[in-house]
């Protein structure tokens, strides 16, 4: 178990470091020099000079890496050269919005999609299953970012209940902010649910033609007992894995729907920050969210333990 | 799946699966796909680029019978070359994928050792990485546009069919037939040809199915983003964002292409299950 | 009393390939205390009868005939029913103790489950009673703590751990389908003698199937003999194994390892039954074992041979069985 988790860990720092080095590069191979980026084209050469000393342009490439990454891991990032600002005020700003709107639309996705899933697995081949099965299969064919303009379409422009878009602000109250993260959080959730409904049905399917679940009939449960008690349980074991990888589709998808709802979050500002070459964002921001990917799925690994008491060790009874 | 390679006739395929919804469904909306794309190279209703600002923003009538953008440009002329457009760059992304994937899943299969773990490291490794995030940074890094999209976007199918291959190319190299001609001395390279692959191809077609859908929709994505093919020429996503901005002045334009892009993932999306039910029949129970 | 009284009972699946009829008219009675074994080899039926008592058929079965139970008919019973008899008055103990336990609950919650489901007793008082059920079963504490997991026990002292399951509310009626068929030779020996020990210290009536003559013979007072879905022979354990009056009985007998294999002479012992069990989707109209035996004659081809009575407590389907005394 420990030597599992240790194996994990040393996993997970591997392809960060494989990944910051990657990022890195990417960035070494651009053209163009960022110091002429922030000066305009009419600066003069020495202002140039003493811009690429003070970002640290004139070392070598593996000096800027280590130093970027010792940055990392000492937690500073650096500063952001369009904004003005280090890039820890920037994360900090956005995060505020990004990460409830990450939360919202994975309890939005569960919450759908695993009472459907099971629902459709309870009732396989009946109409319900069948109604189930083909609203996942919309669901995964919709693109988010069209989902959501008719989530706009609807709410905002037909019955005007909720704003098209834009970030209201924590500071404007618990309520108003959350109404305008709400349509975004759906447009997320949609095809995530979608998925995870077909995961679950067919993990359920799967569990309830096991042995432990007639054992269970055998008790005496009714097929709804035994179902919840004992089917689903187990079937929630691949479903959380799927859930795991579905993390990092909606980190991709915030970059489509915050654009979409113009909220100032942080898939919008790495949009920007591409946009605008502001590479230090650029890379800090990929390192981040490729770390947040590989911790979430760390965690992931970790929830095993929780549903399933075979890999929590502890010994033989003999 | 794994079953041992063996001819089957169109005609077969045909008897086996015309009693399968799904699979003739998804069959027929990706020929009429096709059938529209290709149509769209030789005619549409009006040039895809024709501008008549007094025609501007009209609601479908008998004249354009999906109406008309902000420029008078007809949109049913406009979704039909965005067909072109959408097939094109998907084909080539998941060929791409394709191409290099099952080769290198084949490899790490058929060698093990370092090769496998430097292969599945590299799977690993982009599983990290949301795809879209990579795909917008390829593509602004490298400036905005279809070919640029297509590398995006072929880059992320690699693993995928790396993984697949690998998976079930080293459960086929357990098999007898493949320790049969181990034992007569063919090389791997031959065995994998001869017997690994075309194990797999059905598995392998039934994943590119699904691989395109995907693309059509990451397509539709960078192009929302301004980041795919690049205007005038048409496309499916970018016409979603400017309709976003004349939402409230003809929200119809919101419409249509949404449509066009659901329909097609929908149609695809069924016949990879249908093929996979007619290839497979063991899945079928689970499904 | 008759416990349990099965007449004419026939269970046809409805599968892709058309019905099949997996039993075919099974009729046999069990009374209260009483234990019956059935043998056969698998796919005979033995462990579809089983079900059938239970009532947990899959769904594509159609049942006809009676089932009783305590005088009620099991088949007229709607599931609400069934569901407070399931557990309650009939237990079942399952061939598979590795898949038959659920492996993310503890083995103090499943065998305390039923007690709470059915006797609607509290968290504290069930987790009592399981423990002292583990303890009957030769699980005592502390060695085997009901927090313990499934995946923590051996193959033998999971199938304890269903026998608690299935002694929990004090059936009428236990069911064992196979229960030794997974395990080693000693767990097996261990297992059999408790659940003889069990059922016979509380008045239960037991119907245990197996593949294996010598279990029979070891530990049921009765027995039937099962073939392609229906009875073959049927006795006292003492009558049928005095004269093996059919011929797939004789053959069963001599395809026996286990224990009958020290009293059998050395040539006779491993033969096999050519052949295999016809799949239920085209038996012959005629006998179903004609096909396989070395006795069959013209006449067992037209229809299937009627039951008849060789001696009280003896009955055999079979038109030409054999009259002269088994050869143990």
């Amino acid at each position: 178990m420990a030597v599992f988790f240790l194996q994990r860990l040393t996993t997970l720092f591997i392809t960060l470091l494989v990944a910051s080095l990657l990022v890195f590069l990417v960035m070494e191979v651009l053209p163009g020099d960022p110091a002429a980026v922030i000066l305009g084209v009419n600066a003069r050469e020495d202002t140039l000079a003493a811009l690429r000393a003070e970002m640290g342009l004139d070392r070598s490439a593996w000096e800027r890496y280590f130093l970027w990454l010792g940055g990392l891991l000492t937690g500073d990032l650096g500063r952001s050269y369009t904004y003005g600002v280090t890039v820890w005020e920037l994360v900090a700003e956005r995060i505020g919005l990004s990460l409830p709107l990450a939360l919202m639309a994975i309890v939005l996705s569960t919450v759908m999609a695993i009472p459907l899933g099971v629902l459709a697995a309870a009732r396989r081949n009946k109409a319900s299953d069948v109604g189930v099965m083909g609203f996942t299969q919309l669901g995964i064919a919709i693109p988010n970012f069209w989902f959501a303009i008719l989530l706009i379409l609807l709410f905002a422009v037909h019955w005007q209940i909720l704003p098209a878009g834009g970030f209201a602000g924590w500071d404007a109250g618990f309520w108003p902010a959350l109404k305008t993260l709400l349509l975004p959080a759906v447009a997320l959730a949609l095809p995530q649910a979608a998925i995870l409904a077909r995961v679950t049905r067919s993990s359920v399917l799967e569990t309830l033609g096991e042995d432990y679940v007639r054992t269970a009939r055998a008790k005496g449960l009714t097929r709804r007992a035994a179902l919840w008690r004992h089917a689903v349980r187990n079937a929630l074991i691949p479903v959380v894995t799927i859930m795991g990888l579905q993390f990092s589709f909606l980190l991709a998808g915030t970059i489509i729907i915050e654009n979409v709802f113009y909220l100032p979050g942080l898939g919008r500002l790495i949009f920007q920050a591409i946009a605008q070459r502001d590479l230090i964002v650029v890379k800090d921001l990929v390192i981040l969210l490729a770390a947040s990917v590989v911790v979430v799925n760390f965690l992931v690994d970790l929830l095993y333990a929780v549903l399933d008491p075979r890999l929590r060790g502890g010994g033989h009874a003999l | 799946m794994l079953s041992e390679a063996r001819a089957v006739s169109l005609r077969e395929f045909w008897l086996r699966g015309r009693g399968q919804a799904n699979l003739m469904i998804g069959l027929a909306v990706t020929l009429l796909l096709i059938a529209v794309a290709v149509l769209s190279l030789v005619w549409t209703p009006y040039p895809i680029n024709a501008i008549d600002i007094p025609a501007k923003l009209q609601p479908p009538s008998a004249a354009h019978w999906l109406g008309t953008d902000q420029f008078g440009r007809d949109v049913l002329s406009r979704i039909m070359a965005g067909a072109r457009n959408s097939i094109a760059v998907s084909l080539v992304a998941v060929g791409i994928g394709a191409g290099l994937g099952v080769p290198l899943g084949a490899l790490a299969a058929a060698r093990r050792g370092w090769v496998e773990e430097v292969v599945m490291r590299f799977n690993d490794f982009t599983f990290a990485f949301p795809a879209l995030l990579s795909a917008v940074m390829i593509t602004s890094l490298f400036g905005p546009g279809a070919i640029n999209a297509i590398i995006a976007i072929g880059i992320f199918n690699i693993p995928v069919f790396a993984r697949l291959t690998r998976g079930a190319a080293l459960s086929l190299w357990q098999r007898d037939f493949v320790l049969a001609a181990r034992v007569a001395g063919r090389g791997r390279t031959r065995i994998t040809l001869d017997h690994i692959l075309p194990n797999i191809a059905s598995l392998l077609i039934v994943q590119m199915t699904i691989q395109f859908a995907l693309a059509i929709l990451a397509e539709a994505g960078l192009s929302y983003l301004g980041l795919g093919t690049q205007p005038p020429d048409p496309s499916w996503g970018k016409m979603l964002n400017e309709a976003q901005t004349l939402m409230f002045l003809a929200p119809q334009l919101a419409i249509f292409p949404g449509l066009a892009i659901m329909a097609t993932v929908l149609g695809l999306n069924l016949l990879g299950d249908g093929l996979r039910d007619l290839l497979d029949p063991r899945l079928r129970r689970l499904r | 009393m008759t416990l349990l009284s099965l007449q004419d009972l026939s269970v046809v699946l409805d599968t892709p390939e058309g019905p099949a009829t997996v039993l075919d008219r099974v009729s046999f009675d069990l009374a209260a205390g009483e234990s019956l074994g059935i043998v056969g080899e698998s796919g005979c039926g033995k462990s579809m009868t089983a079900l059938a008592v239970m009532g947990l058929l899959p769904d594509a079965a159609r049942c006809t005939g009676r089932i009783d139970f305590e005088g009620r008919d099991l088949l007229a019973l709607d599931e609400q029913a069934l569901c407070a008899l399931r557990g309650r008055c009939i237990a079942m103990v399952f061939q598979e103790p590795m898949t038959a336990l659920n492996p993310v609950k503890s083995i103090g919650y499943q065998v305390a489950e039923g007690l709470r489901w059915h006797l609607g007793l509290g968290r504290g008082e069930a987790a009592a009673r399981a423990v002292k059920l583990l303890d009957r079963v030769g699980l005592p504490q502390p060695r085997f703590s009901p927090d313990l997991y499934p995946h923590q026990l051996s193959g033998g002292q999971r199938q304890r751990v269903v026998i608690a399951m299935a002694l929990a509310c004090d059936p009428a009626l236990l069911i064992a389908d196979e229960p030794t068929t997974a395990l080693d030779v000693t767990s097996q020996a261990e297992i059999l003698a408790l659940i003889a020990e069990v059922t016979a210290a509380s008045g239960m009536a037991l119907m245990l199937i197996t593949h294996d003559l010598a279990v029979v013979w070891q530990n049921t007072a009765a027995m039937l003999v099962m073939y392609a879905g229906a009875v073959a022979e049927r006795g006292t354990t003492a009558e049928v194994f005095a004269r093996m009056a059919h011929p797939y009985t004789r053959g069963l007998l001599a395809a026996s390892p286990g224990a009958l294999g020290d009293i059998l002479p050395a040539g006779r012992r491993l033969a096999t039954i050519p052949g295999q069990v016809p799949d239920p989707q085209d038996r012959p109209t005629g006998c179903v074992f004609a096909a396989r035996c070395a006795r069959a004659a013209a006449d067992c081809l037209p229809r299937p041979p009627a039951e008849r009575v060789l001696a009280p407590g003896h009955a055999v389907a079979c038109l030409h069985p054999h009259e002269e005394e088994t050869v143990l």
